[in-house]
């Protein structure tokens, strides 16, 4: 609990400091705990409905912990003319996942993202904070290796 | 003394998802490489041949593609050298793709450490700051207005205008705000200049927030952009270290600080007032306009919103290349436009050019062909909200007007290219699936009607040549059209009426 409090108190004190409190939660728990609300609410003078209803807007913040890697597949027309579709449907398949899932060892949550800003080599896939260029099924295997 | 061997190696998003990285690993880790200064160094921006790794040596600096070299048995920095020599190494600066831009904006991204603050004053940097601070606020302005500059983002209005109108305003507050969520399929150029010439961005803001007097500034980053992230964080804190921002700047009384926030994987928080609404620590939900931003914006009090590649065009603006800028183009369609040519083309990258060209001559002086050696099928302008245009239209011309007359927009100037295997009811069905799935859900007509848009696409796919959902759709797209709130809704319908009338009987029989 201090250390919830620890993390939200320099963004109380800052104008419009929920998202970036909101950021440093996710990035510090790897999801938004409901002790996580009541200490955004009583730091920031909200209603926790009111800090449910801004976290849930934004697709980066989560009620749940997310795999130990996430893999966002993009899913933008740049990467459509390089055939992300059968890139995603290769990762959906080999994972057994549908998109914005977990594996049941809670290793991989496969998701979908509309632009990584890596048009001009597609496919592109992300993996954690790395972006992976011409993807295919081999290289974000071959990383996923590499990592772990 | 000697001065010592340079190797450029790129840190750029693009070129270190197809290897930079390991390159670089191999390369730091080679016998001898202590006597050479490893720089590394934005990108060219042509991407093709990333990652693109260079040797400078006696004032000769060329390169070579590193892509799928496995440089395991490279041991020394002499056999990395040979190797180098084996592959014919030139000078990219000497390529057509390079050669035939003009790079006014882009100048400086590849040549150097992006964070090297003194390679940036020694090309240019911060001569128009100091520039700008010797002049009046109102001579700033009347330079931007005089260049002709309109924004870069999407909607094309004129920059000087809208610093005039937030200058004009009595409030001793006052915000400005870089639109840094750059959220269209098929850009890059924003991040472009914040990994490869963040000083260019940071820059920028300081000079327009001297002209309308804002003495805080925010960059609203997207946080799938994460090495934008660091090296914009990077960059600030060099800029503070340097009196370039913070108080009393380069010896004047103006003060200005530059605060990161990062968004949240929401589209719609690029439209300017989701965006302030997100910065404000709420929903991204569209606020409705009146009142304009420029007068009662960011914590109700006047501010000037830009996007990134506005911003960072200010600076050439105020150093002696206005003339170079303004003189090329007319109308709206005024100075260089970063175009970012992208998808399945062989010469993908950024192509900094006039707005002149046509679509053909962009494919021949820069694009060359297909990635995929297959016939041009349709090429997308302007991002998910931009028309599709067909292989018989590549005589149109890159102008905001001449891209307005058949109802398209240049946008963030994305060009898409795909080949002759794509299906354009699926494109179609992806417009109206995007909108669904980004849609805040303030209007209606875009959280709903884009529901409704998909399953009518659905049907049109098993039967084209029913009148009556051909009739419900386009009744669909008018009234998204002439109902919502922001372009998220009011432009969808924009990719769909192009495939319907550029493509016959590939959505709707006619």
């Amino acid at each position: 609990m201090t250390k919830l409090k620890e993390t939200i108190k320099p963004f109380a004190e800052i104008k419009g400091g929920l998202m970036p409190a909101l950021h440093a939660i996710q990035e510090m728990e790897g999801h938004i705990s409901k002790d996580a609300i009541s200490e955004l609410a009583h730091a920031f003078n909200h209603s926790k409905a009111e800090v449910l209803d801004v976290l849930t807007y934004y697709d980066d913040f989560t009620l749940e912990p997310s795999g130990d890697h996430v893999i966002r597949v993009c899913g933008a027309e740049a990467c459509q003319s390089r055939n992300s579709k059968e890139l995603t449907d290769q990762l959906t398949n080999h994972f057994d996942l549908s998109l914005g899932e977990t594996t049941s060892d809670s290793k991989i949550t496969l998701k979908e993202v509309f632009c990584l800003g890596n048009c001009a080599l597609g496919p592109s896939v992300m993996i954690n904070e790395t972006v992976i260029g011409e993807a295919d099924k081999d290289k974000v295997l071959n990383f996923l290796n590499e990592i772990d | 003394m000697n001065t010592p061997m340079k190797i450029y190696i790129p840190n750029e998003t693009t070129s270190n998802s197809v290897g930079a990285i390991q390159v670089h690993r191999a390369i730091s880790n080679l016998k001898g490489i202590e006597d050479v200064e490893i720089i590394r160094n934005g990108t060219w921006g042509a991407f093709w041949l990333e990652p693109f790794i260079e040797v400078e040596r006696k004032g000769g600096r060329v390169g070579v593609c590193y892509k799928d070299v496995n440089l395991s048995q490279l041991k020394t920095l002499d056999d990395f050298l040979n190797d180098f020599e084996s592959r014919n190494p030139f000078d990219i600066r000497e390529i057509e793709f390079i050669k035939k831009q003009k790079r006014i904006v882009f100048s400086r991204i590849g040549m150097g450490d992006p964070l090297d603050i003194t390679f940036y004053q020694n090309n240019g940097g911060y001569d128009s700051l100091r520039n700008a601070l010797s002049l009046s606020k109102q001579d700033v302005i009347d330079k931007i207005k005089e260049s002709g500059l309109t924004g870069r983002g999407g909607a094309a209005f004129p920059t000087g205008i809208k610093m005039q109108t937030v200058s004009d305003q009595n409030s001793s507050i006052k915000y400005l705000a870089c639109n840094a969520d750059e959220g269209d399929g098929g850009t890059f150029s924003d991040r472009l200049i914040m990994e490869s010439d963040p000083f260019a961005l940071i820059e920028g803001m300081t000079i327009a927030a001297y002209a309308v007097g804002a003495s805080k500034g925010y960059i609203y980053l997207r946080s799938e952009y994460p090495l934008a992230k660091t090296y914009l964080a990077r960059a600030i804190g060099i800029a503070i270290e340097n009196n370039f921002l913070g108080t009393d700047i380069q010896s004047s009384d103006f003060n200005f600080e530059i605060e990161l926030r990062i968004g949240a994987g929401s589209y719609v928080c690029g439209e300017e007032t989701a965006m302030m609404e997100s910065i404000e620590g709420r929903r991204g939900l569209v606020r409705s306009k009146p009142p304009l931003p420029a007068i009662n914006g960011l914590f109700d009090k006047p501010t000037l919103i830009n996007n990134v590649v506005t911003l960072a065009t200010i600076p050439p603006l105020l150093n002696g290349s206005l003339s170079d800028f303004s003189d090329l183009g007319s109308g709206k369609s005024i100075g260089t436009m970063p175009f970012q040519l992208c998808g399945n083309i062989e010469q993908s990258g950024l192509v900094e050019t006039g707005f002149d060209i046509t679509i053909a001559e962009m494919i021949e002086n820069f694009g060359k062909r297909t990635k995929s050696g297959l016939p041009i099928h349709a090429v997308q302008i302007g991002g998910p909200l931009g028309i599709y245009l067909s292989s018989r239209m590549m005589s149109t011309r890159l102008t905001i007007e001449s891209l307005q007359d058949i109802k398209g927009s240049v946008g963030h100037g994305g060009i898409v290219v795909f080949d002759n295997t794509v299906d354009m009811s699926e494109q179609a069905k992806f417009a109206m699936e995007f909108c669904s799935k980004e849609s805040c859900g303030k209007c209606t007509p875009c959280r709903i009607g884009s529901v409704r848009g998909v399953e009518i696409i659905d049907r049109l796919q098993k039967n084209r040549s029913s009148k009556e959902d051909s009739i419900l759709l386009n009744e669909l797209c008018k009234t998204m059209e002439a109902t919502s709130l922001c372009a998220m809704g009011g432009m969808t319908p924009n990719p769909i009426y192009s495939i319907i009338d550029n493509f016959p009987n590939e959505l709707v029989e006619k």
